[in-house]
């Protein structure tokens, strides 16, 4: 499994073979590289450019949730990096302050602050810490102990006027926090220039998750979800996501889906490390055309209008909408996942939930409902956590998912077939009437 | 035409032969699972055809189902305990709308459609809470086999409320009851309520006649009826619950 502190110790190796001096050398080797190959050493990557920014004294902002606007954070002259931890090996240490019975996303990201493991949480001058769930906003009370934190009230009724206003206010609030520690003015213009940037990139994004909705597609979901960066706009990355979109749409080759059943991944997020349900979805059968949840298209549907008065405001309208569980009620989920649907032609829905993660695990009631019963889709729920011990059992379901998806398909067909005659034998009956 | 279903379980291994022809089980065979999976599923693969004179090669097709599944060699494929199951009890029960299996060590609730597809299944995750394995630790604490523990429930007029049905917690809750001088039986009969509630509450709301119940569990007298309670629904027992889902994976070899 990937984690930092290993990318770490391997980006060290790799820097003593090609030494600094030759960089325009290292430049063009960059050119030729696969966006594959480069995404597939993403966090040393972002290391690179995180401890060059350090360096040039541009100060490091943890952030752990797709509502932190990352803009604000880029016109302040910070870097913006995701902290989520996806490794279960650093569980063990964080279980030394949290009960067990919680969610593993909160307890790996926890455990690499015990085990001081991840150099980005290391390196940050400042934690944006968002109450998107009960289990994070109390694990922020013990890592700020330590770390010097800010954190970002989401309010929760999805259709309050007073709760908009208020989360308003919050982002203004990040503001004037990232102005006085850092001691910079952030101006409009700045700020318009961040949002231009994440468009340039949510627009990129898109267009790459877009290729999952072609009949056949290019790649696989499990490639399409390394095509993402813990740090935004990193130039080299958006040169990279250029260089995929070139690639993958003017391949003439056959795609991937070989006969695979099309499936929807929803629910929570698959943080780098933890994709393993997605690999055995796509391991036995499957295509995952779709990821509903924040490491997937969820943040990335909507852009931060460049037009409006006030950017402040176009950025906290943006981030509010975000359908998270978290939220109530959270209608706007329903009305993408409908949406979604319609694009990307699933035959299936799996929905993960990390374990103790109530709000999805509440949730999924209502999706079950919606998917079996609104959209004829079968659905299955997969709860676990960052062990392996239930692969074999999670796979059996799958199969089970997908076996089920062909017989309703084969089912249809002959339905279909069974149609197709009975309009040539009542359009017989009727030409013989003619005769 | 001899078709072959091999179900690979985590107690024990069965073997179903379905002569596609006639449409009846020709021969079918049962044994505890042991270490060596892969050489014990194929000694009764053999003996099971040794009791028609049968050999491999008369066999047209092998689906092997089951945890065990892929350990198979001689097996064509492989498809998965849900399918199968369902396909199992609807050759002996065409109506069946529900089944609840309770094997080894995992618990499943099939729902079906009115053509016999699975519209949506449930199955324990991570831990064998609610199956087999359950009743048989707390079997072994109270020093009795299955059946005796089965009977020791019917005796009971008063049994108690097992709330833990983790396994480990259960232990030590039985413990704490026999210590308080809880009859036996009375624990033994609270021990197969909580089996029957977990899964009633893996059931839901939406549970429609008639209800088939299936594994090695089905094999005690009285879970059926403490099932049927827990339900609110009448419980019909397969005929040779253990063997289903093997006789499914026959008839998806069959092509059926």
């Amino acid at each position: 499994m990937n984690r930092p502190g290993k990318d770490v110790k391997r980006r060290a190796v790799a820097r003593q073979a090609c030494c600094r001096g030759t960089a325009p050398a290292a430049r063009s080797r960059r050119q030729s590289l696969s966006p594959f190959r480069w995404f597939d050493d993403m966090i040393s990557h972002c290391l690179d450019y995180a401890e060059q920014a350090k360096a040039s004294r541009r100060p490091i902002v943890g952030i752990m949730c797709e509502y932190t606007p990352r803009e604000i954070i880029m016109a302040a002259g910070a870097v913006p990096v995701c902290l989520c931890g996806g490794d279960a090996d650093t569980i063990a240490s964080a279980e030394k302050h949290l009960p067990s019975n919680l969610c593993p996303l909160i307890k790996s990201t926890y455990g690499y602050l015990v085990e001081k493991a991840n150099p980005f949480l290391e390196m940050a001058d400042l934690i944006v810490a968002e109450t998107t769930c009960d289990g994070k906003k109390k694990m922020y009370e013990l890592m700020a102990r330590s770390r010097p934190m800010f954190v970002l009230e989401l309010p929760q009724k999805e259709n309050d006027a007073d709760a908009f206003i208020h989360w308003k206010a919050q982002v203004l609030a990040l503001k004037v926090e990232l102005e006085r520690r850092f001691d910079v003015r952030i101006t409009d213009c700045a700020l318009r220039a961040a949002i231009r940037d994440m468009n340039e990139e949510r627009s990129l994004r898109r267009r790459l998750a877009s290729l999952m909705k072609a009949e056949d597609p290019p790649l696989t979901g499990r490639r399409l979800l390394d095509l993402k960066s813990s740090i935004s706009c990193i130039p080299e990355d958006l040169a990279m996501y250029r260089n995929a979109l070139d690639f993958l749409e003017s391949r003439k080759r056959r795609g991937v889906s070989n006969g695979r059943v099309r499936v929807l991944v929803t629910g929570v997020p698959m943080v780098h490390g933890a994709e393993r349900v997605l690999d055995i979805v796509e391991e036995h059968g499957g295509l995952v055309v779709c990821m509903e949840n924040c490491t997937g298209v969820k943040p990335i549907l909507e852009d931060v209008d460049e037009s409006g008065p006030d950017p402040i405001e176009a950025l906290a309208r943006k981030y509010w909408k975000l359908p998270c569980s978290v939220k109530t009620p959270n209608e706007s989920r329903i009305e993408s996942l409908r949406h979604l649907v319609g694009e990307y032609r699933p035959e299936c829905v799996v929905e993960l939930v990390w374990q103790a993660c109530l709000t999805y695990d509440v949730e999924s009631d209502a999706i079950k409902t919606f998917f079996t019963e609104g959209m004829g889709l079968p659905y299955l729920k997969i709860e676990t956590d960052y062990s392996l011990s239930d692969s074999a059992r999670i796979a059996v379901r799958v199969e089970a998912l997908f076996e089920i998806v062909r017989r309703m398909g084969a089912r249809r067909e002959k339905g279909g077939a069974r149609a197709v005659r009975a309009v040539a034998a009542r359009s017989a009956a009727a030409n013989r009437r003619m005769s | 035409m001899i078709c072959c279903g091999i179900d690979v379980g985590s107690r024990t291994v069965k073997v179903v032969l379905f002569n596609s022809r006639t449409g009846k089980i020709v021969a079918s065979g049962i044994r505890d699972q042991g270490a060596d999976q892969e050489a014990l599923a194929a000694r009764l693969f053999d003996s099971v055809l040794k009791k028609r004179a049968l050999r491999r090669r008369d066999v047209s097709g092998v689906v092997a189902t089951g945890y065990g599944r892929q350990i198979c060699p001689f097996a064509d494929t492989t498809v998965t305990e849900i399918t199968c199951q369902a396909k199992g009890v609807l050759r002996l029960a065409p109506r069946a709308m529900t089944v609840i299996d309770i094997g080894g060590q995992d618990a499943k609730l099939l729902r079906l459609d009115r053509d016999g597809v699975v519209r949506d299944f449930a199955m324990n995750d991570r831990c064998a809470a609610g199956t087999g394995r359950f009743l048989e630790v707390v079997a072994a604490r109270l020093g009795v086999g299955l059946s005796e523990l089965d009977a020791m429930a019917s005796r009971s007029r008063k049994p108690s409320v097992i709330n833990s049905t983790c396994v480990v917690f259960a232990e030590s809750e039985i413990t704490g009851l026999l210590a308080a001088g809880v009859a036996a039986r009375d624990i033994a009969a609270g021990v197969r309520a909580s089996l029957a509630s977990r899964a009633s509450r893996m059931a839901g709301r939406d549970v429609e006649d008639p209800v088939v119940f299936t594994g090695g569990v089905a094999l005690l007298p009285g879970m059926a009826a403490a099932l049927g309670a827990a339900l609110g629904h009448s419980v019909l027992v397969a005929p040779q619950p253990q063997m289903t889902c093997a006789l499914g994976a026959a008839l998806c070899a069959a092509g059926l």
